[in-house]
């Protein structure tokens, strides 16, 4: 007999033309906060998903409890005691709390209908034992983020789950929630004999709070259910990319004294951005950090034209300019956005790579009669799209059954195809394997080098520091501060968080 | 995946075609007079007709949306046509492009609204169906236009190919080649494309989506209006009821004929000659059981089941991804 509540051995994972996962292995020990790491790729999630009866794994084996389980669907492993509780809301929000702690299993009168009153007195008791101070009538959109994140541990619990899949459970809170949050989740386990799956890219909170630590890097086990006290930053973040940490660096000397290419001046937007300046200057990588919330997608919608912007002003090469919609960036000022969303905004799935390739330059192709034909396009696009090595079997293959890197490539090459001058770049490597990753940074820094003014959104620390010569901090919607990137990791790391804790 | 086989023979369109010569046979064989001259002059005149709504209709499943003011706009732009040219003694040609640049701009009203209100334009072209219906009858007070000149009402009944083919459906097969010709061959058409297909990627990629959903409202205005003109030649006058109340006579082959021709009702996908080939399987279907003399009901009945199984075939479509090429 073991210790251990849950046990994965040797699992492996395929999709098309992907090993997910390769061998992984994972142990939970009773009673224990276990942080799984690794990149955006590595098989995190598919892991995750795997534990909870999403996915089947082609080999390998499970144990619950040292029995072997196999779970067809998320419910059977919810039943099994498996919870998760993810990035995004899993609550309706129209539903009250209670509802919501009950809805799997709402209790009923003798009429057969629903009886709230015991609705109500059961999500009590999870919600005390909590400690939260919450009303169960509560609708759920009344509360704050960092509540509805505790109402979904609570729901949880509710269902008498023993392990605890907690995916990024902090990257909306405040640091005061979060530390809230620590103290509960250290009480559930001493008080409530649960185990914790710990998922965070905030390494300073894996120490803070985890036992042990497995990464995975590549579908591979970089480390196996190692002591948190034999580990350090250093040796963390090697283990998930497999190499000291910042290796590409850019090397310019940009003059921060020159004159802006584009100045944003006292922005406030209808979206509740306050007195946003900043300023863009010509081959400068300006990066925009901030956690999940911070406004940074939403100000870059906004200079685009797609929210409103109340006052302020925005000025390009010193003129002021009103951008009236994408089509106004591109057409009239050279300024394109690769969307942090592919699949929703930057690609349409269902069309083919060369109309995906093309769709930012056909207005600028177009023939007498507004003719075009596909070798017109081909012609412009072929450049970009062998430049960047997508690998598609041909320019009709239908761009859905592409593999995500490759997809970010299209999304990527119809931003240099149609040759901006500005070029927006909103979390560039999500979800994107290494090693094309890698490829996208020396992409960027190419760009910058050749004269583009890039601003890069990312959520990626190391990222962000490799590829920035500027980092701007926001939060809540507002600039917190401003750092002249130099390149290393400690030093900049601090000064962005001092920046968003202050 | 077998590459001898010609691309063609997978898609629907061939599908489509080889179901169309099944019931050509059946109906040959089964009926009397289906191969007479008459009966495929009368064909010819209906099938046109059918071929126009559809294309009219599948300009808007473009977009994802609908346009159940269809029937009602293209009745009321015949109307106007009607009245133009016997009350006011406009010639016919100058009566037609003011009866197009009609129903254009009542397909305007249907895009505006919905791209300004963002309500789904199947509650919106519900309304207008009922507006324009509305209006029309009462400015017509619901009398026919009988005396339209000749030299137009002569072309709605005549003959061509040796007796057998209607003018009009030249006009359908000539409005087909030249849709296929924009959304294959022209920048506009590619960005209506891409537009239905996934509005937000569109929008963010530069191009202006709500103006090219009203541009297919709008020209879906302009097909229906053609159709209605098309009805007002065959019929010989412009009548405010010849689409049936409110237009409806006309929804179920505007639906059909586009749905079966493999065009997706989630947009982003058109179908040009799968919408013709389906307008003609409707005709064939609709004008054989009448032949058969099953009695209109059964007719309505099955054309009703036709229409539930082709927007199943639409839902397993959408699984089995659209592998062939977006304009066909």
């Amino acid at each position: 007999m073991s210790d251990y509540i849950l046990e994965l051995n040797n699992i492996t994972k395929n999709f098309p033309g992907v090993k997910a996962l390769d061998n992984a292995n994972f142990r939970l020990k009773k009673k224990s906060i276990h942080a799984l790491l690794g990149e955006n790729g590595a098989g995190k999630s598919t892991l995750i998903k795997i534990i909870t009866g999403v996915y089947n794994q082609n080999e390998g084996k499970l144990f619950l409890n040292n029995q072997e389980k196999s779970f067809s669907s998320p419910n059977e492993a919810m039943n099994a005691g498996i919870s998760v509780v993810h990035q995004e809301r899993n609550l309706i929000r129209r539903f009250s709390v209670g509802e919501n702690l009950m809805l799997t299993n709402l209790p009923k009168n003798n009429l057969g209908l629903i009886d709230y009153n015991t609705v109500a007195k059961e999500s009590k008791k999870w919600l005390d034992i909590m400690e939260l101070d919450i009303d169960p009538n509560t609708i759920v959109s009344d509360l704050t983020v960092a509540k509805m994140q505790l109402c979904e541990i609570a729901k949880a619990l509710s269902l008498e789950s023993k392990i605890l899949l907690l995916d990024e459970p902090t990257s909306s809170l405040s640091p005061q929630d979060t530390k809230n949050l620590f103290a509960l989740l250290k009480r559930l386990v001493a008080e409530q004999d649960v185990s914790i799956v710990f998922v965070s890219h905030k390494l300073e909170e894996v120490f803070e709070i985890c036992d042990e630590v497995t990464v995975l890097r590549d579908g591979k086990n970089a480390c196996e259910s190692e002591q948190i006290t034999n580990l350090n930053r250093q040796k963390l973040v090697k283990l998930m990319i497999g190499r000291d940490e910042q290796i590409i660096k850019s090397k310019k000397n940009i003059d921060f004294t020159d004159e802006s290419l584009l100045d944003l001046q006292s922005i406030n937007t209808d979206l509740g951005h306050k007195n946003i300046n900043l300023n863009l200057k010509k081959g400068e990588i300006l990066g925009l950090y901030g956690l999940v919330g911070a406004g940074r997608t939403e100000l870059i919608k906004c200079v685009l034209g797609l929210d409103k912007i109340n006052s302020g002003q925005i000025l390009l090469n010193n003129k002021e300019i009103k951008i009236k919609s994408p089509k106004d960036a591109l057409e009239k000022y050279k300024i394109g956005y690769i969307s942090e969303d592919r699949k929703k905004e930057g690609l349409i799935l269902m069309h083919d790579v060369l109309s995906n390739a093309g769709i930012t330059v056909w207005s600028n192709l177009k023939k007498i009669l507004s003719f075009l034909n596909d070798s017109i396009v081909y012609n412009k696009v072929d450049p970009y799209v062998k430049q960047l090595e997508v690998k598609t079997p041909s320019y009709q293959q239908i761009v859905s059954n592409l593999s995500g890197g490759n997809q970010q490539k299209i999304s990527v090459a119809k931003w240099l195809a149609s040759g901006t001058d500005i070029l927006f770049i909103d979390e560039p490597t999500v979800g994107i394997d290494i090693k094309t990753k890698s490829y996208l940074h020396e992409l960027i820094i190419e760009l910058s080098l050749k004269g583009t003014s890039i601003i890069l959104i990312t959520s990626d620390m190391p990222e962000m520091i490799s590829l920035a010569d500027r980092i701007i901090t926001m939060k809540d919607f507002k600039v917190v501060g401003e750092t002249i990137n130099n390149h290393n990791y400690e030093e900049m790391s601090s000064s962005i968080m001092g920046n968003i804790h202050e | 995946m077998n590459n001898k086989i010609p691309n063609f023979v997978k898609t629907n369109q061939f599908g489509l075609l080889i179901l169309v010569i099944v019931f050509i046979c059946i109906f040959s064989f089964s009926t009397d007079g289906f191969t007479s001259r008459f009966n495929i002059y009368a064909l010819s005149r209906v099938v046109a007709l059918d071929i126009m709504i559809g294309l009219a209709m599948m300009v808007v499943i473009l977009t994802g949306g609908l346009n159940l003011s269809l029937g009602a706009l293209g009745v009321s732009a015949a109307m106007f046509g009607g009245w133009c040219m016997e009350s006011m003694g406009i010639p016919i040609s100058i009566t037609i492009i003011l009866v197009l640049a009609f129903g254009s701009f009542l397909g305007w009203i249907n895009g505006f609204v919905t791209v300004r209100t963002g309500v789904h334009s199947f509650i919106v072209t519900l309304a207008t169906m009922s507006i324009y219906f509305g209006f029309m009858t009462l400015l017509t007070e619901a009398e026919a236009f009988r005396k339209l000149p000749e030299a137009f009402t002569d072309f709605g009944s005549l003959k061509l190919f040796n007796k057998y083919i209607s003018p009009l459906l030249i006009i359908s097969v000539l409005t087909c080649f030249v849709l296929y010709y924009i959304f294959k061959y022209t920048d506009i058409g590619r960005k209506l494309i891409a537009a239905g297909a996934n509005p937000d990627a569109a929008e963010l990629s530069g191009i202006s989506v709500d103006r090219m959903f009203i541009y297919c409202h709008m020209l879906s205005g302009f097909l229906a209006a053609l159709a209605g003109i098309m009805l007002t030649a065959r019929i010989g006058a412009a009548i405010p009821s010849m689409a049936g109340h409110l237009g409806f006579d006309w929804l179920l082959p505007a639906f059909l004929a586009p749905v079966l021709g493999g065009t997706l009702l989630s947009g982003g996908k058109v179908t040009v000659f799968g919408t013709m080939l389906g307008a003609i399987l409707v005709t064939l279907i609709n004008n054989g059981l009448y032949l058969i003399d099953v009695g209109e009901f059964w007719v309505r009945f099955f054309l009703g089941i036709i229409l539930l199984g082709a927007v199943l075939l639409d839902r397993a479509r959408e699984y089995f991804t659209v592998k062939n090429s977006i304009v066909s």
